[in-house]
């Protein structure tokens, strides 16, 4: 069904009938992803800086899409905090990975997210290692793998219980609304980009430790772009008009695990204190 | 068509949505899962032996393609051996306690169906069973009933599973567990850790998948009868997939600490959701719904 070939053999990937349609594609992606930064009107795209577009660099599978399998963890401090911040007793420090660095709360929303700040050692639903949401669960501080068929992708997270499917198979998200912690996951491919959209979630999750937070109207618009052999520029578009003024975006990059067989363990962490009783 | 959505919203809501004595009452059903609509115990042909004439489809990397989702012929995880789905049925107007239809045992080795257990280890499996109607402490409640991962056999028949094959490869999904199976023959972790899913080790040899399992943690229990093991317990599972609807499953148990001799389950499984091509398995959210499982202690609930 699916053959990896590594794309550093140029000569493999000229013969293929993918290769002369991604030459024509090339030229206009550039020109898009300029405009594209150009519109944003942000001068400094976080974790964009130096993603050199070497597709031929990509893994890809037999009919020409970008593979993704594999084990991946970001190396951001996302998950303690969006937005940039300073070392705090709690936190390691980081420079945020919110596109812009503020996120835009509606004025009661904004004090809501103070509140759950203050009070975050408590309130962060991580604690009870429940399913940490989307985007969130990509830039926990555990890996994940991604196993990638034509038809769909399995997405199973060391952290919790979370396995997630996405979706390729031009199916529509179910009616709803549904209220699940990590919503409902439908792909598709946009040149090498694996494009996907999430709806129908719970407001049970949090988007780090610091109390970032949504509704349940959150939609999530997901963009995994393979920069290289073991790199994904990582983007989720995050819109939710109930706590939101616009739409906002984080831009983060995924790390392929390159330990010799390395592989995901376990982290049920919600049977921790019930352990003793089953010695 | 697609699977009831509010009979994925984790045990745990429902539980709690009850009074507590109800709650007290239905916990061995809760426990054995049937609320996971299932058709009722198929054909028993558990122990039936097919020639492997079967020629399966090949994927890219030459493994027999058996995805889809699965389902266990006999159904329920309430007992090995006198296997049926749930305790039986509460006392009519009559004071008749209506039966679960009891299938053979499991065990097909060896020959009397039981677990061979070391005499200290049967008294503790005799001890938690006798205590799960009526758990006063934390102990006797099953992890299953906290939505604890079941375990890698106990997974098999106690909900439908989805296998799904990717180059090197083998994902089995549950509700509440899933496993990666490796097909590349690295080493197993270091012993030192311990693991409710275990760590699997897959091979191919024609149409069956052996899987050496090892690295239990030992927690989950093997029924709600009390079965279980040690944590240097040693697995060899056997997916024999005898036609395209059909795969036999086995497991064989070592562990020189709690049993006399290796012993081996077995359970049929078949395709499920057959008349749905387009069947998705939507978010089980298990411990995500749970509310406290503590409610279960009897004691607790007496003094309320």
């Amino acid at each position: 069904m699916r053959i990896i070939n590594r794309n550093k053999d140029k000569q493999t990937f000229e013969r293929s009938s993918y290769a002369s349609a991604f030459k024509q594609l090339s030229g206009a992606a550039i020109f898009v992803a300029s405009v594209t930064l150009v519109g944003c009107g942000a001068p400094h795209i976080k974790g964009q800086d130096n993603v050199a577009t070497t597709t031929a660099d990509i893994l890809r599978t037999a009919d020409g899409k970008p593979d993704l399998s594999g084990i991946w963890q970001t190396l951001s401090t996302a998950d303690w905090d969006l937005e940039p911040h300073q070392a705090r007793k709690d936190a390691p420090p980081g420079l945020g990975v919110v596109v812009g660095n503020v996120i835009p709360y509606q004025p009661w929303a904004l004090e809501q997210k103070k509140k759950n700040f203050d009070n975050r050692a408590e309130l962060d639903p991580r604690r009870k290692y429940v399913m940490p949401g989307i985007p969130r669960a990509n830039y926990t501080p555990e890996p994940f793998q991604i196993f990638q068929s034509d038809k769909q992708l399995t997405f199973i997270y060391e952290f919790g219980q979370t396995v997630r499917t996405i979706h390729a198979n031009d199916t529509k998200h179910p009616e709803g609304h549904i209220d699940w912690w990590i919503g409902d996951s439908r792909g598709h491919w946009e040149g090498d980009t694996l494009v996907v959209d999430v709806t129908h979630f719970n407001d049970q999750t949090w988007f780090d430790r610091s109390g970032n937070f949504h509704s349940d109207a959150l939609h999530v618009v997901e963009r995994y772009k393979p920069i290289g052999p073991d790199h994904i520029q990582y983007e989720a578009v995050i819109e939710d008009p109930k706590v939101f003024t616009k739409p906002w975006t984080i831009s983060l990059t995924l790390y392929r695990h390159k330990e010799k067989d390395f592989q995901l363990l376990e982290n049920y962490g919600f049977t921790f204190d019930y352990e003793k009783f089953y010695p | 068509m697609k699977q009831d959505l509010k009979t994925f919203q984790g045990k745990g809501e429902a539980i709690v949505n009850y009074q507590i004595n109800i709650v007290r009452a239905w916990i061995p059903v809760l426990l054995s899962c049937t609320l996971i609509a299932q058709p009722g115990f198929a054909e028993d042909k558990d122990h039936a032996e097919k020639p492997a004439v079967w020629v399966p489809n090949k994927l890219s990397d030459g493994q027999p393609d058996v995805q889809g989702f699965w389902r266990p012929a006999n159904q329920g995880t309430y007992s090995l051996v006198n296997p049926r789905n749930g305790q039986d049925g509460k006392p009519d107007k009559d004071g008749k306690i209506p039966k679960r239809p009891v299938k053979p045992s499991r065990i097909i080795d060896p020959a009397d169906g039981q677990v061979p257990y070391q005499p200290w280890a049967r008294a503790k499996q005799q001890h938690v069973q006798a205590n799960f109607n009526n758990p006063v402490s934390q102990e006797f409640i099953d992890p299953q009933a906290r939505c604890f991962p079941g375990g890698v056999s106990r997974q098999q028949w106690w909900h439908n599973t989805e296998i799904r094959q990717y180059p090197n490869y083998v994902v089995i999904i549950g509700d509440a567990d899933r496993r990666i199976i490796p097909l590349d023959g690295r080493p197993h972790i270091p012993g030192n850790i311990k693991l409710w899913m275990s760590d699997s080790r897959g091979h191919w040899e024609g149409n069956t998948l052996i899987v050496d399992v090892t690295n239990s943690n030992a927690k989950h229990r093997l029924s709600n009868e009390g079965d279980f093991s040690s944590d240097s317990v040693h697995i060899q599972e056997r997916f024999t997939f005898l036609d395209a609807n059909t795969y036999q499953y086995q497991a064989t148990y070592e562990d020189p600490r709690v049993y006399t001799r290796p012993w081996t389950v077995s359970s049929k499984q078949v395709r499920a959701n057959t008349d749905e091509p387009d069947f998705e398995a939507w978010e089980y959210a298990c411990i995500e719904g749970e509310k406290n499982t503590d409610n279960y202690i009897t004691e607790k609930i007496v003094s309320q």
